[in-house]
């Protein structure tokens, strides 16, 4: 039978921004249903939004307070360049986008692109950091008021909001870019990657600023400040403060520039977002042709873990290593640590020295006396940041980790074996570092001292994170976005994350106070025990945890599986 | 019938998820050397039942028994029994076909040659060889059902569970399926898979079950089950399906 089709009847209704907000509202609603603990972290995360919108408030709010427009422009351009700029790298980096209302999801749906771009910006605008943004550079608002009156205040408010605008859209219209320009696997990896050293470097970079700072006269920052103000990064944030101290021809300028670099960004956003809904339905396509070399078994095992005997375990540690390189977000894992390796310790015991005393010594004149135990304690640092990243090592798995259930893996076997191909690419990685710093120092007479307390760390953490990985698993999103995490996941990441380094380094502490107070002895003591520590701790852990892991094979498999 | 003549023995088998009831109480008893057939709607609970029968997830009360051997209680000896394809779940996909065969061969303690030789031949039978070394994750769904099942075939398992082998499976390949199956089943082994396609059901088990909102409704040889009437017919019946008189959504003939 035909069916023949007609005009859809009756009036169809317009779909505004509000719908957007309602439904997202909604999601996070149901969401929270019947999992108290996702209503505690958000209100947590609530809490700390609300903090940080507090203190940033007051720096905005400081030159108004101290009633001196001297800094009023420098806070104004600085504070809020910085904020933009965190808006758009931070989501690419760290925490991903709240994919609460995945662009993917409204493919079908009849919307013009124009009602999906504002719905979207609105609901994107109801989120914790954007209400907190907005709190604290209100504060710029105050000071605007304070300095230039209710006119100030008014075209402060108006920048405000704008720049707020800004941040989101940036945020949205960078992701959305890059997720659809990393549309075939391996330039996705290959970006996750270079992603991973980008946010590796932010922290050094910083830190070296800091420390450039303090040499840098505050006279030739009024310039600079003066020339942020001018570009999208700070023209929102400085046109109130412009108004109050007499340029009222600039504010309109640049309140001007703010508004048309929003409308921009969105309708880059909305090129990028068609891409976007599309997915990547036509991903992959890259075939390794080749004709596979030796037997099966042999292809499985990397150079690397050749010594390993063809069994069980063998082929446990096999397809770690092989996934430690494979997988996009392991492998930036690996990068993090090596790049924090190099970069913490080296800071600490040198560029560290400017923080106790004054900006006398500078990043080059380091040369102040080198001591074991800060030595020993940037050392510690390292190993756990090192070990930390097995906090969610079946999260990496995801479902996939049914194969081991289903084999009846022991929980000894695999933990031991995954220690072994995390270990086979970060030993090698923690030598380099403590033989890099122990000559950097100048001291290479301390290998034996950064390598011990390293090795203690590190093994110490491979211990506490087999617990936490068991116990505190949560599930990594399968999704076609590199950059996605479930809303609340970031939170309950960092807390677990917080708390393994919390309890390693507390396991770790022991080397540093015999650092502290064996003197020279340690410095040949300190190789031979910090390896019988850490490796003692690690298989202690592996054989305690194991316990654990077998009596909660199949709840973990349950936890660390995306819901859909 | 004693414990050696049933593949798989389920008994009381229930599972509630927030509240919800997935699965009520289910009865199971699949003889050795059967091809039974586990049918349902969607959401009846076929996913449920299957993954709490092969130790992949932990039912809230019940027993499940793998040719004698208890599942929660004894998990190692009743896995070496069983091969598992389950379905939704990932594989540990940035592997290649040859080199995932050879991990879940080695992870079942198998000596390895005999998995060298198997997984080649699997890969040769299942058209595989040619992906070479293409990585699982890039394979199309087909194929991934394929490796899959090859991946639950390697060990020789006495009992085969397979969660909707059929599903997004071009007609050649679930064919392929279908012989391999087929061939298992007359050296003996077992078969149980669940499924939503009654051709396929019909055409190869000899045993179904009907699962309903978590209980099974109907339950034996596939010729009792069915009676003088076509399987769908009873199943629509059992599920509670609605025949459409022509009165509903009137607007689609305007």
């Amino acid at each position: 039978m035909a069916v023949e089709l007609t005009a859809p009847t009756g009036p169809v209704r317009r779909v505004s921004a509000r719908h957007f907000v309602r439904l997202k509202l909604r999601v996070m609603g149901n969401n929270f249903r019947g999992q108290g603990w996702r209503v505690a972290l958000f209100l947590g995360g609530a809490l700390l939004g609300l903090w940080f919108a507090g203190s940033g408030f007051f720096l905005f709010a400081s030159p108004g307070l101290a009633d001196t427009d001297r800094y009023a422009t420098m806070v104004a351009a600085f504070g809020g360049g910085l904020v933009v700029l965190g808006w758009v790298l931070l989501p690419l980096i760290f925490f991903g986008v709240d994919e609460t209302l995945d662009p993917a999801r409204f493919a079908l749906l009849p919307l013009p692109r124009r009602t999906l771009v504002t719905g979207l910006l609105t609901a994107a605008l109801v989120s914790v950091p954007a209400i907190a943004v907005l709190l604290a550079l209100l504060g710029l608002v105050f000071t605007a008021g304070v300095l230039g009156g209710w006119s100030a205040a008014l075209v402060a408010l108006v920048g405000v909001l704008l720049g707020v605008l800004l941040c989101v859209a940036a945020a949205r219209a960078v992701t959305s870019a890059f997720a659809s320009m990393l549309r075939s696997r391996r330039v996705r990896d290959l970006a996750a990657v270079l992603l991973a050293v980008a946010a590796a470097l932010l922290g050094p970079l910083q830190l070296i600023g800091v420390s450039a700072l303090q040499d840098t006269e505050w006279e030739r920052l009024d310039g600079v400040s003066e020339v942020i103000g001018w570009t999208p990064l700070g023209a929102p944030w400085t046109a109130g403060i412009d108004l109050a101290e007499g340029r009222g021809w600039a504010a309109p300028v640049k309140l001007l520039i703010s508004a048309l670099t929003v409308l921009a960004l969105l309708a880059w956003w909305s090129r990028s977002l068609e891409s976007a809904m599309v997915g990547t339905a036509s991903g992959g396509g890259t075939r390794a042709k080749g004709g596979p070399a030796g037997g099966a078994v042999s292809q499985l095992f990397p150079r690397a873990v050749g010594w390993a005997r063809r069994d069980q375990f063998g082929a446990l540690v096999a397809r770690e290593a092989r996934y430690w390189w494979r997988d996009a977000r392991r492998r930036a894992n690996l990068i993090t640590i090596g790049v924090v390796g190099i970069f913490v310790p080296v800071l600490v015991n040198l560029g560290g020295s400017g923080f106790g005393t004054n900006s006398g010594q500078g990043f080059g004149q380091g040369a102040a006396e080198p001591s074991p135990v800060l030595v020993s304690l940037s050392m510690l640092f390292v190993g756990v940041v090192a070990a930390v990243t097995l906090a969610n090592q079946f999260g990496f798995d995801g479902s996939a980790y049914a194969a081991n259930v289903v084999a009846g893996v022991r929980g000894q076997q695999e933990l031991r074996a995954r220690m072994t191909a995390f270990s086979i690419y970060v030993v090698p990685m923690l030598g380099v570092v403590s033989i890099v710093i122990a000559v950097v120092l100048g001291r290479p007479g301390w290998i034996g001292l950064t390598a011990g307390s390293l090795v203690a760390s590190y093994g110490a953490g491979l211990a506490v994170n087999c617990f936490v990985s068991i116990l505190g698993a949560y599930a990594l999103p399968e999704t076609s976005n590199p950059f996605a995490m479930n809303s609340g996941g970031g939170v309950v990441k960092s807390f677990l994350t917080l708390l393994a380094m919390l309890v390693t380094a507390v396991a770790a502490v022991p080397m540093v106070v015999a650092a502290a107070l064996l003197g020279d002895v340690w410095h040949w003591l300190a190789l031979p025990v910090g390896v019988a520590y850490g490796l003692g701790a690690a298989l202690l852990g592996a054989y305690l945890a194991g316990d654990v892991l077998d009596r909660r094979q199949p709840e973990l498999l349950a936890t660390v599986t995306p819901r859909r | 019938m004693t414990d050696e003549q049933t593949a798989l023995c389920l008994r009381g088998l229930a599972k509630r998820f927030d509240g919800k009831v997935a699965v009520a109480g289910v009865d199971l008893d699949v003889p050795a050397g059967s091809f039974y057939g586990l049918l349902g709607p969607n959401g009846a609970g076929k996913t449920t039942t299957l993954s709490m029968a092969v130790g992949l997830l932990r039912p809230d009360a019940g027993q499940a028994r793998v040719l004698g051997q208890d599942v929660w209680a004894d998990p190692v000896r009743a896995k070496q029994l069983l091969g598992v394809m389950p379905d939704g779940v990932r594989l540990f996909d940035r592997l290649s076909g040859a080199e995932l065969l050879a991990y879940h061969g080695l992870l079942r303690g198998m000596d390895p040659a005999v998995v060298d030789q198997r997984a080649a031949e699997l890969l040769d039978v299942l058209a595989l060889t040619e992906a070479g070394r293409t990585l699982v994750v890039d394979y199309s769904a087909g194929m991934k059902k394929k490796i899959g099942l090859a991946c639950a075939l390697l060990h020789g398992p006495r009992l085969l569970v397979l969660d909707e082998p059929f599903e997004a499976v071009d007609p050649v390949s679930a064919a392929l399926i279908r012989d391999i199956l087929t061939r298992y089943v007359g050296s003996g082994g077992t078969v149980v898979f669940s499924s939503h396609v009654m051709e396929v059901v019909e055409r190869l088990c000899s045993h179904v079950a009907i699962l309903a909102e978590g209980a099974i409704k109907r339950v034996g040889a596939i010729d009792e089950v069915r009676g003088k009437r076509s399987l769908e017919e009873v199943f629509v019946e059992v599920v509670g399906g609605r025949t459409a008189t022509g009165e509903e959504l009137a607007w689609l003939s305007n």
